[in-house]
């Protein structure tokens, strides 16, 4: 278990190497720049300019320097466009932001989905499973970017219950939209997951010898099928996060939480090469972690894969 | 003459007839099993009026998509709403832009971006699961390899990272998704062709002296088709929403030039004024398109998938 992994972790490295090297280079060579402007700067600015921030040294002493002050520093440079402040200042700033309502969408996900799946699996073509299959088709149906809007026009503009956008500290009510805009589809998908993999484990013959050796439904349940049932919706959990968290961009611009998507959508208007750089890298990790977590989480639950790791 | 007579009777005409449907084509019975989903022909219908809209639906407009209508600006609020009179069908948009006009341009954009894109992503990801499926070991690693390294990597971040670096236009934006997408189908592919390599009439064929190549293509090819086919019905929807999010987000398609996404974020950003028209429209033919394509995939799925019959 602990070789895995450490040997997952190990090929992470390379990824985000290649990753780093990619984007750096697609930013250096890419025509214009921060600096480029109508107005041209006089050669001795742009000189001084392009010292500053060390642009004027060959590239892989650039790109060296780069890698080096992250691995040892934790330091991603200063922002091109905006000044006096660091990469490393965007994202303390925004990223506990994004994080809070992510956060709380991967609960509502798992909370609401699960849940929501079982029930529809027990009551097969009832009225719930017909809330969920609806549901399903409207998540697929509705992106969250028709979603919030949609959302603000109801919740806020209509009825005036939630604040349609800001963050205000990450009191509740300006939690809420986000955090359920971000978590719809997901959790529409878990349902359905979680859905048909309980269906098929409920017909499987080992819950007949359960159910004929005369336990309760609810021990057959809880006890027998559900845990088996809820794998595959672990391993989806992977990439639902993934998902997650390309789609908390679309979230922090539409709702203004202040979050980094914000700023990274910012940067790319601006090109501020570092800023964009450097949430590139942020987001990567954080994909990497997550489904990587995902992954051991699943190697450690699931026996036929633990017995294959040793 | 006895056999004359057998093959006058009833029963065997019946015989021949049930033999005659069992020896159908598999795409012939697909088609008829496609088109017996209700759903799936109301949805292919829908589809192909919305192509029809993009196509031709600019002969009715009255107004250019860049055309600013001066009369109606600082009274949009007020006057620039859906109108049969002034020719604006489904109202103006922000600036005072006919926005049927915008609404066809939006439309040609999104289908023409999610339906190139998508085809051509299913077709490197089907063509290089064939080669990994195919000739295995060092090279199917290699390319398995660069399959997860892209799965890892988050799209949208990567699609804004291109689009701020190459500049915004239409062939930049298809390219970009082709290169993120390009696994698209490529596991199932992959899997198909390991287990069609191994059959007996691939055997036969090697021996017969083919070309890798002609096997792949002329016998490996057509026996997964229908896994091709399923994909594409299902990337296409999705291309299109990618297109549209980072449309959304404004690093899409660049402005007067339009899509479907760039208009619902313009509709979104004036709902607080009450000018819902500018959200209603765009957002009604995204939903359509995408419930039109929902339903055909499902269709297709039913229609193909072996498992599914």
């Amino acid at each position: 278990m602990l070789n895995y992994s450490l040997r997952r972790m190990m090929a992470v490295i390379p990824t985000l190497f290649i990753l780093i090297v990619i984007c750096f280079f697609l930013m250096r060579l890419a025509p214009g720049g921060p600096f480029t402007s109508e107005r041209p700067l006089p050669p001795a600015v742009m000189k001084n300019v392009l010292e500053r921030y060390g642009l004027d040294e060959p590239l892989y002493v650039q790109l060296w320097t780069y890698i080096k002050n992250i691995l040892f520093h934790f330091d991603f440079g200063p922002s091109f466009s905006q000044k006096d402040r660091t990469v490393n200042d965007l994202i303390a700033q925004g990223f506990p932001v994004t994080l809070t309502y992510g956060f709380f969408s991967a609960v509502f996900v798992l909370v609401l989905g699960i849940p929501l799946g079982v029930v529809a699996a027990l009551r097969h073509n009832s009225f719930w499973d017909y809330v969920m299959t609806g549901l399903a088709i409207f998540s697929q149906i509705f992106p969250n970017f028709v979603l919030a809007p949609i959302m603000v026009l109801l919740f806020t503009l209509s009825w005036g219950l939630l604040p349609g956008g800001g963050w205000n500290g990450g009191q509740w009510p300006y939690v809420i939209m986000p955090a359920v805009a971000l978590g719809t589809s997901y959790m529409a998908s878990v349902a359905r997951l979680t859905r048909g993999s309980l269906l098929e484990t409920l017909s499987a013959p080992y819950i007949r010898t359960a159910r004929a050796k005369g336990l309760p439904e609810r021990t057959v349940l809880w006890r027998h099928a559900l845990k088996p049932s809820l794998l595959p919706v672990i391993s989806y959990m992977g990439p639902v996060f993934v998902y997650m968290i390309t789609g908390s961009v679309f979230i922090d611009v539409f709702f203004s939480t202040g979050g980094i998507g914000q700023n990274f959508i910012d940067a790319a208007y601006t090109r501020d090469y570092s800023v964009i750089l450097g949430l590139a890298i942020l987001y990567s990790v954080l994909t990497f972690a997550l489904t990587l977590m995902v992954d051991l989480v699943y190697a450690w639950i699931d026996p036929k894969v633990r017995s294959g790791l040793k | 003459m006895r056999t004359r007579k057998i093959m006058n009777s009833p029963a065997y005409a019946e015989a021949a007839a049930e033999e005659m449907i069992n020896s159908r084509s598999f795409w012939v019975d697909a088609r008829m099993r496609f088109f017996k989903n209700k759903m799936a022909v109301v949805s292919l219908t829908m589809l192909f009026l919305l192509a029809l809209f993009a196509a031709f639906g600019q002969v009715f407009a009255q107004w250019s998509y860049e055309e600013i209508d001066w009369s109606l600006l600082g009274k949009i609020k007020e006057q620039g709403g859906p109108n049969w009179e002034n020719g604006h069908y489904f109202g103006v948009d922000e600036l005072g832009r006919d926005l049927y006009a915008r609404v066809v341009q939006g439309s040609r954009v999104s289908l023409l971006v999610g339906f190139l894109a998508g085809i051509l992503a299913v077709c490197i990801g089907s063509t290089m699961g064939a080669i990994a499926g195919y000739y295995g070991g060092r090279t199917d690693q290699i390319i398995m390899g660069a399959f997860n390294i892209t799965l890892s990597i988050p799209y949208i971040i990567f699609f804004v990272v291109w689009q701020a670096f190459f500049g915004r236009s239409l062939e930049q934006m298809i390219l970009v998704m082709v290169i993120i997408n390009w696994t698209a189908g490529l596991l199932i592919v992959r899997g198909q062709v390991q287990t069609l390599k191994n059959k007996e009439f691939i055997d036969a064929a090697r021996m017969l002296g083919m070309s890798d190549a002609k096997i792949i293509f002329k016998h490996i090819l057509p026996n997964m088709l229908w896994v091709i086919v399923i994909y594409m019905s299902i990337s296409i929807p999705e291309m299109i929403m990618y297109e549209s999010l980072v449309s959304f987000l404004g690093v899409g398609i660049q402005e007067p030039n339009t899509s479907w996404g760039a208009l619902i974020s313009e509709g979104a950003k004036t709902m607080t004024f009450g000018t819902l028209w500018q959200l209603g429209y765009p957002a009604a033919f995204f939903v359509i398109a995408q419930v039109s394509l929902y339903y055909i995939g499902d269709g297709l799925r039913d229609a193909l998938d072996p498992k599914e019959r």
